[in-house]
């Protein structure tokens, strides 16, 4: 397997939409011949045990000591940063990097199960997804949607503006989702598909970066308000520099596995009335 | 310091006790490990050898009660010694001379510190220098390179110290010696060449490389045993100038072959380094031995040695072999097939071998067999190797477990074609998912190291992409594989970031899980293209 895989491969290997903000192409496994030169560290262990063995001798190494030497050659990295986008721990072995992990970055949403790398984005979940007192307070005008950086204070009236703030002053990528991509229901489509063809054409992209939160009385007005919004900000920002903020295709908290299961109760309950009479 | 671990005083007067007893020094040496504390550790491991006694001493060996300080100064006056001995204003016989050189031998000799540097100080090596001038008799010859072996045995710089008599020892090399100087000064060139890449550099340009090699061609185990080392240390490159320029003496491949398939294990032992550089270093010369027959007494040791030193090197040279092209690995296959087992039948042993290094290096010879044609990964597949590696990857040590990735990922896919996407071979892939594979690669995708984590993904690609009907999306997110995707999409590597989110988008997009809750045809209704799946009416999607 070649390890130093080019990035650009021939394109007939791949025929699939790009993606915004990347040209990678997936360094597939290739079954490839490795050689290591006599002096490689692949061969530091064997020849350490040829001179032990030659000259027949006996090294005082204490328990503690084989431990760690035992340690060392498990894990190359045995002090290693937290490789989390913004974190800064330092954590010693693998055991307390899984320890670090299981702790600080996989806060787990107990309604849906979707997982967020810090309790703070997860606090915002729970708010914005699952509390209809949220809702009620977005739908009589409060700006609810907090910014997703930690320690800016910034409020806005829906998510779609947020989003803007985000790609604005935090230099988000655009492609940058917080809410999992929304299916709409057939109305929901219609009424879209209506409202589009009045307003200038969007692309599948922005539809569906619709707030799938709003509560389902002002789900319709809301949801073409927020999108002529996106539509008429987004034609005014020119191309931007995402840096190394996030990385671009991050999404946090899909948990696929229960899809659908994110939304609102009360839409919700009121699908499956629908559902059952149907 | 040399701490004999029996203190009774029975076994104290039998150090002093002369060599009549029989062999009793040199079997206790051998029986008793030196033991050597933190500080001398880098000796150790260090490629040269002390030389510390001899079976045939007679006398007092220098040995605890004796402190560093008196044997120091015991050294310093050894040395002023020899200094009135060999100026021209000396008259004594060459016994005495041969008797100082013989006293400051053994101080030289006597600990796992030795007084090196004391002497050196004290001006030792212009005397032995001296010492080596032709003419001068074979007891001579030997004490005087034995002290300049045992200072090359150390620190760099006493290493060093010594260069002035490297013409000379190389002199001794030659034909005409006798055998027992010809050995004192191969192991000393061997210290010398230890010592790294520009000292081998500079032995070479001397002409020790030569002669050294010539010495293999007899037939007397001790010397040839210790040239044979020597060599090692000379040839292990990494250019590989000195390997190939090796076989400038004739009918070298013959004699190398020849005390592979009858010498002894030690023996052995040495030749098979002097194999491991040659293979991985000089490939033209590698098919000349191959010619010569290199590898059948090769694969019999492999299958029958249960010795950790002879198995190391022969091990190694198998897999240098089988790094380099598919012919090398058509001729293994074929030198071994009278064995049980065959070829993998050997690897299976070492694979199975208490020794994490056997382990790693067997595993890491099999992934590249199966680097290689559609009839090796077959030939693999089909023999025991397989549930052995499976069994390597769910339980061993990181860096074993790391090549049993290698080599299981190889066997799952075709031969490396040009530009197309390389095909998994299905049949190789399902069994090995079906064994249980996928916990151990979701491992390696969560280990810190990024070359495992990048191989882990790479193998979940496969699977994703080669199993029908999004099985492999299924089977990856039970054994907790997406879990370790979406851990990633946070990863600072750019590289792993971006291969973990291509997976999650490909693979675990929109459509997932879909047609799990919703039925078949979901996927087209969502994306807007039908009204209603076409099984079903008055249906609506949840949003």
């Amino acid at each position: 397997m070649e390890l130093d895989e080019p990035k650009s491969q021939s394109q007939e290997e791949r025929s699939r939409p790009p993606i915004a903000d990347s040209a990678f192409i997936f360094p597939v496994w290739r079954a490839t011949r490795r050689k290591h030169l006599p002096d490689s560290i692949f061969f530091a262990s064997g020849n350490l045990e040829r001179e032990l063995l030659a000259k027949q001798v006996v090294l005082e190494i204490t328990d503690e000591e084989k431990l760690r030497i035992s340690c060392l050659e498990e894990e190359k990295q045995w002090r290693m940063q937290c490789p989390v986008v913004g974190c800064k721990a330092k954590l010693n072995g693998l055991q307390e990097l899984e320890t670090h992990f299981f702790t600080r970055h996989t806060a787990v949403c107990s309604v849906c199960s979707r997982v967020f790398p810090t309790t703070r984005l997860l606090d915002l979940h729970i708010c914005e997804s699952h509390d209809s007192f949220f809702q009620a307070k977005v739908a009589r005008g409060h700006p609810m949607f907090k910014c997703l950086v930690d320690g800016c204070e910034a409020k806005f009236l829906n998510d779609a503006s947020r989003h803007q703030h985000l790609v604005d002053k935090h230099k988000f990528p655009r492609s940058y989702e917080f809410h999992r991509k929304r299916h709409l229901s057939q109305k929901q489509r219609q009424r879209l598909h209506k409202h589009q063809g009045k307003a200038k054409p969007q692309d599948g992209a922005s539809a569906s970066q619709e707030n799938d939160n709003i509560c389902e009385s002002k789900e319709g007005v809301l949801q073409e308000e927020s999108a002529m919004e996106v539509e008429a900000l987004t034609s005014a920002v020119s191309k931007l520099n995402t840096g190394d903020f996030l990385p671009s295709n991050v999404s946090f908290g899909r948990r696929h596995s229960r899809a659908f299961a994110f939304s609102a109760p009360r839409g919700r309950g009121r699908h499956k009335s629908k559902l059952n009479a149907g | 310091m040399l701490n004999p671990v029996d203190h009774s005083p029975a076994s104290r007067r039998d150090q002093f006790k002369a060599a009549a007893v029989g062999n009793v020094a040199g079997e206790r040496r051998r029986k008793q490990a030196i033991i050597i504390g933190k500080e001398r550790r880098d000796a150790v491991v260090r490629a040269k050898r002390m030389r510390r006694a001899d079976d045939n001493d007679e006398g007092m060996m220098y040995d605890e009660p004796f402190s560093d300080k008196i044997i120091n100064e015991e050294t310093v006056r050894a040395v002023q010694e020899l200094k009135f001995l060999f100026s021209s204003s000396s008259k004594d016989s060459s016994q005495k001379k041969i008797e100082a050189l013989r006293k400051l031998r053994r101080l030289l000799s006597c600990s796992s510190n030795p007084p090196v540097a004391s002497a050196v100080e004290a001006g030792v090596v212009p005397i032995l220098v001296k010492c080596l001038e032709f003419g001068s008799s074979d007891e001579q010859l030997v004490e005087a390179a034995w002290s300049l072996t045992n200072i090359a045995s150390g620190d760099s710089e006493l290493t060093l110290a010594i260069l002035p008599a490297l013409p000379l020892l190389i002199a001794h090399l030659g034909e005409r010696s006798a055998a027992p100087v010809a050995e004192q000064c191969a192991w000393a060139v061997g210290n010398v060449a230890g010592e790294g890449e520009q000292a081998r550099d500079l032995l070479s340009s001397q002409g020790a490389l030569l002669p050294l090699a010539k010495l293999l061609l007899l037939n007397k185990p001790m010397l040839v045993k210790t040239a044979a080392w020597a060599l090692s240390n000379i040839i292990k490159g990494p250019s590989s100038k000195a390997a190939v320029e090796l076989f400038k003496v004739d009918g070298l491949s013959e004699a190398i072959i020849r005390h592979l398939t009858k010498g002894d294990e030690e023996l052995v032992v040495e030749i098979a380094w002097v194999v491991v550089y040659i293979t991985s270093l000089a490939e033209s010369q590698t098919k000349l031995l191959i010619k010569s027959g290199l590898l059948p007494p090769l694969v019999a040791w492999l299958s029958s040695s249960e010795s950790l030193s002879l198995l190391t090197p022969v091990l190694r040279s198998v897999g240098n072999l089988v790094a380099g092209d598919n012919s090398n690995t058509d001729a293994l296959l074929d030198a071994a097939k009278d064995l049980p087992g065959g070829l993998f039948g050997c690897l299976v042993r070492c694979l199975g071998s208490e020794h994490r290094t056997l382990q790693k290096e067997a595993a890491w010879t099999v992934s590249n067999i199966v680097a290689g044609s559609l009839q090796h990964k077959q030939l693999v597949f089909g023999s025991r190797v397989v549930p052995t590696l499976l069994h390597l990857l769910a339980t061993s040590t990181f860096d074993v477990r790391k090549e049993a990735a290698f080599a299981l990922g190889n066997l799952s896919v075709m031969p490396a074609g040009e530009s197309q996407l390389p095909q998994p071979i299905m049949e190789h892939l399902s069994m090995l998912v079906e064994r249980g594979c996928l916990p151990g690669f979701i491992n390696l995708v969560k280990s810190p190291d990024l070359e495992a984590s990048r191989l882990g993904l790479q193998f979940l690609e496969l699977v994703l992409r080669g199993l029908p009907n999004g099985q492999g999306s299924k089977l990856v997110e039970k054994e907790e594989g997406l879990a370790a995707l979406e851990v990633l999409e946070y990863h600072d590597n750019d590289d792993l970031r971006s291969m973990a989110n291509e997976l999650i988008d490909k693979y675990y997009g929109e459509d997932y899980g879909l047609e799990e809750e919703y039925g078949p045809g979901i996927a087209e209704v969502v994306r807007g293209g039908e009204e209603y799946p076409s099984w079903r009416k008055g249906w609506v999607v949840n949003s």
